[in-house]
């Protein structure tokens, strides 16, 4: 008897099991709906009511929100739980994958984000006449990149700078990313966990171009990161956190981002931001409406919202970086003049001469230095 | 004999002699105080931060004392937000969870069944495998039946965790636990589910509530699970790692304080209730309280 | 009773429990472990292989967290136990009414995150602090090194996290000895040591064992440790794990990956447990019975 019931009970696990897998299908690729013509447009109407951004930490001002609120009679929840990108598309990716958009209806995402976002049809097609500001104030240079030439999905929210940010106080002599290599830094030194960024820098450094660099070049970058990594000379690889180490002054210099020098300068002024010999790199953080998001209205309303000068102003003199926002400085001249002749949130043409693009690898190869990269930052 | 005792009792009140049989005879204790100290040095530190007046983002040095973030904790809405979340996700799940595992660990230890080692095994697995995979796989499954991730989700991931814990302390409480008394009590004329109510549940009390703690740990520390299947739902833990990126407000100093001291307070609480309960037997008959005092002490004892 | 009924009783005191954790613990296992043998990337998609050599490709590639993991994690435990006995042993014994107040009082630190603790021990052992200077006064420390982004910083913070894993159980465990019972056995034995050895110890076993299990196990696959108080020479196989998952999105290779860990792990604590006795975990109870 006893028997029996144990061989019942294996089929009947078994059937469920076969059941399930039925159920379970496959991971899906690029089949699910990435070929042009299947892109949706996002509805430019209606306006209000609830929806949800989600976006970088210590992005915006805090009377934004409320004031965009009232004008359209919308309630907005923004959240600051993206830190990186690749952290942030992983936790959405399943639902993404599933047309959903995890209940958000704009995201802010680094340009190369936006492209994978993107490929994967991830993402919706922007209605162009709900954003007639953008169409008016975006700033020349960021009209048409290589990753949307035709600003179809993204809109930048702000730009940036990635150096090398410095604490003057205990090492004002480093100027390039192969002074951070030196020996007397050893471990006195962080790296971003961004492999883009990091790469780009040292890809300068080593004479390649890193709008083109090939495979071995990418590997040969990737070999000089490593090696400093193992032998410690790099103490850590991080996003953010790069900034409480430097205000401390457990590390005397990071590869990093312009407006944070900007704002650490408040925790220990000897905090600057510097341009690195071998150029700097150049980068935007988009807003992105992804597919089956709600109230997609109201986000593009946010958009034009944004893009009108006077409520840029406002989040940029807070934001402290560079905007996107033809006009802004204008604004800003007759408010906060100190804002408005800073070279790092305003720069002048001489100012970027040296910095680009981040780069982005070929697609042929993209996933091989991924990994790559990622198993130097995990050790 | 007479002058061997003297000899040892003179030796016996030497100064350093008896300073080092008190150290050795209190040597646990004192061992037992260092430990706790060790215990609440971070909490210490979190507590003194709470004070501090950081100009900008980052609270790692001291800058000035403030009773600023103290008047005015739940100013950052978001914050308080994810920590009330936070404790109304562990409340629940810990009743569930404790339940289901105190069941579980009584037919595991006290009875002979079909299927009893694959149970054993299966409880034992989820607390070997990483979190990160737990939390995973469990939203690509929330996914595949259709059910968005939120504080369902978190609900149904920690109770699942936090069963295998209740178990196994629930379990090494029940091993050698005396059925005599059990016995004594069905002879008397209790049936089954009289015993297990005025016998086995109390004597069963402190495991069941060192497992309730544990499970309430849990749940309010857990991070990497939640992640994966909160969706928008912010929990308290998930707040603190976005804000470790870029500057811990101040504020969460303070709540992590006060959540520490709530439980300070409900430890001296109950330290308050027990002596009030011996005062009150002092006062009683001596035959209730010869009763009583037997029912007290079981707890005390298991004989092996 | 009647004989059916109390055959089922047991079914139905585990139903519930046994039922949540099938529905969601092993059905999801179940979708992992057919990922595990997929292969293809994010874009192509991926496909049922079969790929076992998933297996064996991570395995390789990762050989350094693994060890480093268990490495920690079992330093991390024997440092637990040697802390949380003694003062599981104070409260049960000598703590007398003040059992359940000094229980509260070392659990309710962690009621506060373990995030928050972690960073704590970022703060306590920061580069400038006391703790750094303490230790390079006593020579432990280097005048130029550090204590964070180590391995000891790591490890110490495992050791601190998983604490009351390892007092609970041993508590409750020593809880139950009958005081008279080593009243007894001081007398027989006539040494308080010997008493320990002979009666304390080995009435408490089931509650080590419980103890350092609750202790190594997640301590292994642990990676919130690595990350803040460690740096990328620190990264343990959980650190390796979720950047496989949410960087690379290497799904299969994580997949994989998890499932050696889990390997590992269940091979460690058979070995642990057929050493410990099993009667002291499973029970002897149930035989009795």
């Amino acid at each position: 008897m006893r028997k029996t019931w144990k061989i019942v009970l294996a089929l009947l696990a078994l059937a469920a099991a076969l059941g399930i897998a039925a159920c379970g299908g496959g991971d899906g690729g690029l089949e699910e709906g990435a070929s042009e013509e299947d892109v949706e447009t996002a509805a430019a109407k209606p306006i209000g009511g609830e929806w949800t951004i989600s976006n970088w930490p210590l992005y915006i001002d805090n009377k934004t929100i409320d004031e965009f609120d009232k004008e359209v009679g919308a309630t907005t929840k923004y959240i600051e739980d993206i830190n990186d990108n690749f952290e942030f598309f992983g936790k959405l990716r399943p639902q993404l994958q599933n047309g959903e958009s995890g209940g958000r209806s704009m995201f802010v995402v680094t340009d190369y984000m936006a492209k994978i976002m993107r490929d994967l049809g991830y993402l919706q097609n922007i209605d162009k006449s709900a954003i007639p500001n953008v169409e008016e104030n975006l700033r020349v240079e960021l009209e048409a990149p290589d990753f949307d030439p035709e600003r179809e999905y993204s809109v930048p929210w702000q730009s940036g700078f990635t150096g090398i940010v410095i604490n003057t106080d205990l090492a004002p002599e480093i100027d390039s990313i192969e002074d951070l290599l030196k020996p007397k830094y050893e471990g006195k030194v962080t790296f971003l966990g961004d492999m883009y960024d990091d790469v780009s820098l040292v890809l300068k450094m080593q004479g390649a171009d890193p709008a083109n660099a090939s495979e071995e070049e990418w590997n040969k970058a990737i070999d000089t990161i490593e090696e400093a990594a193992d032998s410690g000379q790099i103490r850590d690889f991080t996003g953010n956190a790069y900034a409480g180490p430097l205000v401390k002054g457990d590390i005397v210099a990071a590869v990093g981002w312009s407006g944070d020098a900007i704002q650490l300068q408040a925790d220990n002024p000897n905090v600057k931001w510097i341009r690195p010999a071998e150029g700097c790199n150049l980068w935007s953080d988009n807003m992105v409406i992804p597919v089956g998001a709600p109230n997609p209205g109201t986000a593009q309303a946010f958009m034009n919202y944004v893009y009108d000068p006077k409520n840029q102003a406002q989040i940029a003199e807070y934001v402290n970086y560079v905007t996107p926002v033809e006009g802004t400085k204008e604004v800003l001249e007759k408010q906060d003049p100190k804002v408005a002749n800073n070279q790092l949130i305003f720069p002048d043409e001489q100012f970027t001469a040296d910095c680009t693009p981040q780069a982005i690898p070929d697609p042929s190869f993209e996933d091989a230095v991924t990994e790559r990269y990622q198993s130097v930052v995990t050790g | 004999m007479n002058g061997m005792a003297v000899e040892s009792a003179r030796i016996e009140r030497s100064a350093p002699a008896r300073a080092w049989k008190w150290l050795r005879e209190n040597a646990i204790t004192i061992y037992g105080g260092f430990a706790i100290a060790y215990m609440l040095i971070p909490i210490a530190v979190i507590a003194v931060f709470s004070f501090n007046d950081p100009a900008g983002r980052y609270n790692f040095t001291w800058e000035g004392f403030t009773l600023d973030h103290w008047s005015d904790p739940f100013a950052i809405t978001d914050l308080t937000d994810a920590m009330v979340l936070s404790i109304e996700l562990a409340a629940l799940t810990t009743l569930v969870s404790t339940a289901l595992g105190t069941l579980l660990a009584m037919a595991l230890v006290r009875y002979q069944f079909l299927g009893r080692r694959a149970s054993n095994f299966l409880i034992v697995i989820p607390m070997a495998t990483p979190e990160v995979v737990i939390g995973a796989a469990l939203l690509s499954m929330f996914l595949l039946y259709g059910v968005s991730p939120g504080f369902n989700t978190l609900f149904i991931a920690h109770v699942m965790f936090q069963i295998s814990f209740v178990v196994v302390v629930v379990r090494s409480r029940l091993i050698g636990f005396d059925r005599s008394l059990e016995e004594a009590a069905r002879d008397l004329g209790a049936d089954a589910f009289t015993t297990f109510r005025t016998v086995t549940l109390p004597l069963l009390a402190p495991g069941i509530i060192a497992a309730a703690l544990l499970a309430f740990a849990l749940s309010i520390d857990d991070f990497v699970i939640s992640n994966f299947n909160s969706g928008t739902t912010v929990t308290f833990p998930l707040y603190i790692f976005g804000a470790s990126q870029r500057g811990i407000p101040v504020e969460v100093n303070v709540l992590a304080t006060m959540l520490f001291a709530v439980t300070v307070l409900a430890m001296l609480f109950t330290i308050w209730q027990q002596r009030r309960a011996e005062r009150l037997a002092a006062t009683r008959p001596e035959q209730e309280q010869e009763i009583e005092t037997t029912l007290a002490l079981a707890p005390g004892q298991g004989r092996a | 009773m009647t004989a059916i009924r109390r055959r089922l009783v047991p079914y139905f005191l585990l139903g519930p429990g046994l039922i949540w954790l099938i529905l969601f613990f092993v059905v999801p296992m179940y979708f992992m472990a057919r990922l595990s043998l997929e292969e293809g990337t994010l874009t192509e998609g991926f496909r049922f292989t079969w790929q076992f050599s998933n297996f064996t490709d991570s395995l390789a590639e990762s050989d350094t967290q693994f060890v480093r993991s268990f490495v920690y994690a079992g330093v991390a435990t024997v440092l637990a136990l040697l802390i949380a006995y003694p003062l599981a042993y104070a409260i049960a014994f000598r703590a007398g009414r003040w059992k359940n107040a000094l229980l509260l009082a070392v659990i309710a630190p962690f009621f506060t995150t373990y995030l928050i603790r972690t960073l704590a021990w970022q703060t306590i052992l920061n580069d400038t602090g006391v703790v750094v200077d303490t230790f390079k006064t006593l020579g432990l420390v280097s005048e130029g090194g550090r204590l964070l982004d180590t391995p000891g910083s790591v490890i110490a913070g495992l050791t601190y996290n998983f604490l009351p894993f390892m007092i609970l159980p041993i508590y409750a465990s020593l809880e139950r000895i009958d005081q008279s019972l080593i009243e007894a056995a001081k007398d027989l034995y006539s040494s308080a040591r010997t008493a320990f050895w002979k009666v304390t110890l080995p009435i408490s076993a089931p509650g080590i064992v419980a103890g350092t299990l609750l202790t190594f196990i997640p301590a292994v696959g642990d990676y919130i440790n690595a990350d803040f108080l460690g740096s990328q020479n620190q990264a343990m196989i959980g650190n390796v794990i979720q950047s496989q998952y949410l960087v690379t999105n290497d799904y299969p290779s994580a997949a994989a990956l998890s499932f050696v860990l889990m390997a590992l792990i269940l091979a460690t604590v058979v070995i642990y447990i057929r050493f410990a006795g099993s009667e002291a975990l499973m029970g002897e109870e149930a035989r009795r019975a």
